[in-house]
């Protein structure tokens, strides 16, 4: 049983069907990428997880629970978190208050957990009282990972965490996520780009035009030539 | 000469009718950038919480609840008490109106909320002239001197520093409230991104209802105070000063409280002070006319985002 499961899954904008029966899992403690060209659906099939888009049809489950008619308060609550790929942090917020937001179902005191993030990123140990609106992308896309672990989830969604990066800032960001992943954590990532996602990958999926294409480890599909060519940019 | 001399009064009588809208303007800031729509009824709560105080007064006056004057201010232990519960009881109306009508209404957009808030709006006032009529209803009859301040030739009525201290006190509760408290730092990640709050777990729902508590608390605060200062109420109170509080917080920046307490202000001022010059009766076009020159020149505001 994968502790998520998306099964045969239809979903869109109103009547714009975006999603056409696709189906992905992920288990516990693996990082998986899902990549695709523009326009695929990537996004769209990560709203429809997170209960931001309501599927027409088929099925999610995770850890045990059926979530697709949960809204996205409520999956959150259940340990999957999730980093959007655009205007993920609260910019008017400092560091520290946005992570503070990230915690905001908690009642225990976590403060034991803030530290663990500013180890996590130390850059922003260092700036915990800047807003974060003044802060650089890379700053900000470390700013919103951070949110999104607050809760301790077992699974952490995110939408191409290293576009508009400059390529060293990406790596940054690429070693952090498996430094994330070592803590347990089990990470599903939409790319473009995917090449430096795909190494790290335990899996990948390929979707085009809203539908599933390949599915492999990370390294056969880096290693497969027609989805080099097609999907990876030669 | 004469005019000049008397600038220094007017300035006066500006900073008690800008700490009134400012008060207003809080709460249509915040019901903005949090709720996402210009609530054209938040005059109207006003007035409701001006009404619903009058109602509580006479109440406890029948009573026998003792009124008995604090120092040399015009009102006493019962006019406070129904101040205050003026104030929960309005809250508690406003957020009664958001569970029947805003909250259904949430998805469908600014436009629709703002239309249905003249309904509110509408419905508000007609309610209040059916029970109490459009006559105008007073707290106190009393006259009360005013006092030198002994700079100036400035004279300022007791019950008008009441105004001045408790909109300062207030102001500085709210600014604390939202930045120290959790409840406060969530209204301003909603503020700044209301999906990623619900992605984040914020309960949203009850963010919503702490905006109208302030929002409308704040309403109630200035619509009573308004009546203090007038020395009358009519259901038309808070309507007929919707513009000033909305060119205060358009001037001020839209959507950022501490930018409607700055333009209420500069509103209050201004208005007052246009009198030494023009006839009174251009106030609200005093108003009107900032906050053109405001959206023609800088329509993000004093103290407004540039995103």
């Amino acid at each position: 049983m994968s502790l998520l499961t998306v099964e045969k899954v239809t979903s869109g904008y109103g009547d714009m069907e975006v999603l056409h029966e696709v189906s992905i899992a992920v288990d516990s403690q693996e990082i998986v990428t899902i990549i695709g060209p523009n326009g695929a659906g990537k996004s769209t099939l990560m709203k429809t997880i997170f209960g931001l888009l309501k599927p027409k049809s088929g099925r999610i489950s995770f850890s045990d629970h059926e979530i697709s008619a949960l809204s996205a308060d409520r999956i959150v609550r259940l340990g999957m978190a999730y980093v959007p790929q655009v205007e993920n942090v609260f910019p008017s917020l400092t560091v520290r208050e946005n992570l503070e937001m990230g915690a905001f179902i908690r009642s225990d005191d976590f403060s034991g957990r803030i530290r663990e993030m500013y180890d996590l990123f130390p850059i922003l140990g260092r700036r915990g009282r800047q807003q974060v609106g003044k802060m650089s992308g890379g700053e900000r896309q470390m700013v919103a990972m951070a949110r999104a672990l607050m809760l301790n989830p077992q699974l952490i969604l995110l939408d191409e965490p290293s576009a508009a990066l400059a390529p060293n800032l990406a790596e940054v960001i690429f070693e952090r996520i498996e430094a994330i992943n070592d803590t347990g954590v089990a990470i599903l990532i939409v790319e473009q780009n995917a090449r430096q996602s795909l190494s790290l990958s335990d899996r990948g999926y390929v979707l085009a035009s809203g539908r599933n294409r390949f599915t492999d480890t990370g390294e056969n599909l880096l290693a497969n030539e027609e989805i080099g060519q097609l999907y990876l940019g030669g | 000469m004469t005019t000049l001399a008397h600038i220094p009064q007017l300035l006066v009588y500006g900073i008690i009718s800008g700490s009134i809208i400012s008060l207003g303007g809080i709460g249509v800031s915040l019901t903005y950038s949090i709720l996402g729509f210009s609530n054209f009824a938040h005059g109207d709560f006003m007035a409701l919480g001006a009404y619903i105080a009058l109602g509580l007064f006479t109440l406890f006056t029948g009573l026998g609840i003792t009124n008995a004057p604090f120092g040399p201010l015009s009102f006493g232990f019962g006019f406070v008490l129904a101040f205050i519960l003026a104030i929960a009881l309005t809250a508690i109306a406003v957020i009664l109106i958001d569970r029947l009508l805003f909250r259904r209404l949430r998805r469908s957009g600014p436009v629709i909320l703002m239309m249905s808030s003249i309904g509110v709006a509408l419905g508000l006032r007609n309610i209040l002239q059916f029970f109490w009529s459009p006559q105008p209803h007073y707290y106190s009859q009393a006259i009360q001197p005013a006092v030198s301040l002994g700079v100036l030739n400035i004279r300022i009525k007791p019950d008008e520093l009441f105004i001045i201290a408790l909109a300062v006190v207030l102001v500085i509760v709210v600014h604390a409230f939202m930045r120290y408290t959790k409840m406060g730092k969530a209204m301003r990640a909603m503020a700044d991104n209301a999906t990623l709050a619900q992605v984040t777990g914020i309960n949203t729902d009850r963010v919503i209802i702490w905006t109208w508590v302030i929002g409308a608390g704040l309403a109630a605060t200035a619509g009573i105070l308004a009546g203090i200062e007038n020395k009358f109420i009519t259901p038309e109170l808070g309507w007929q000063m919707l513009l000033s509080i909305f060119a205060g917080v358009v001037l001020g920046g839209i959507g950022n409280p501490y930018g409607a307490i700055l333009g209420g202000m500069v509103i209050g001022i201004s208005e007052e002070v246009s009198t030494a010059f023009i006839s009174t009766g251009y106030k609200p076009a005093v108003a009107f006319v900032i906050m053109i020159i405001m959206l023609l020149v800088k329509p993000t505001g004093l103290l407004g985002r540039k995103d």
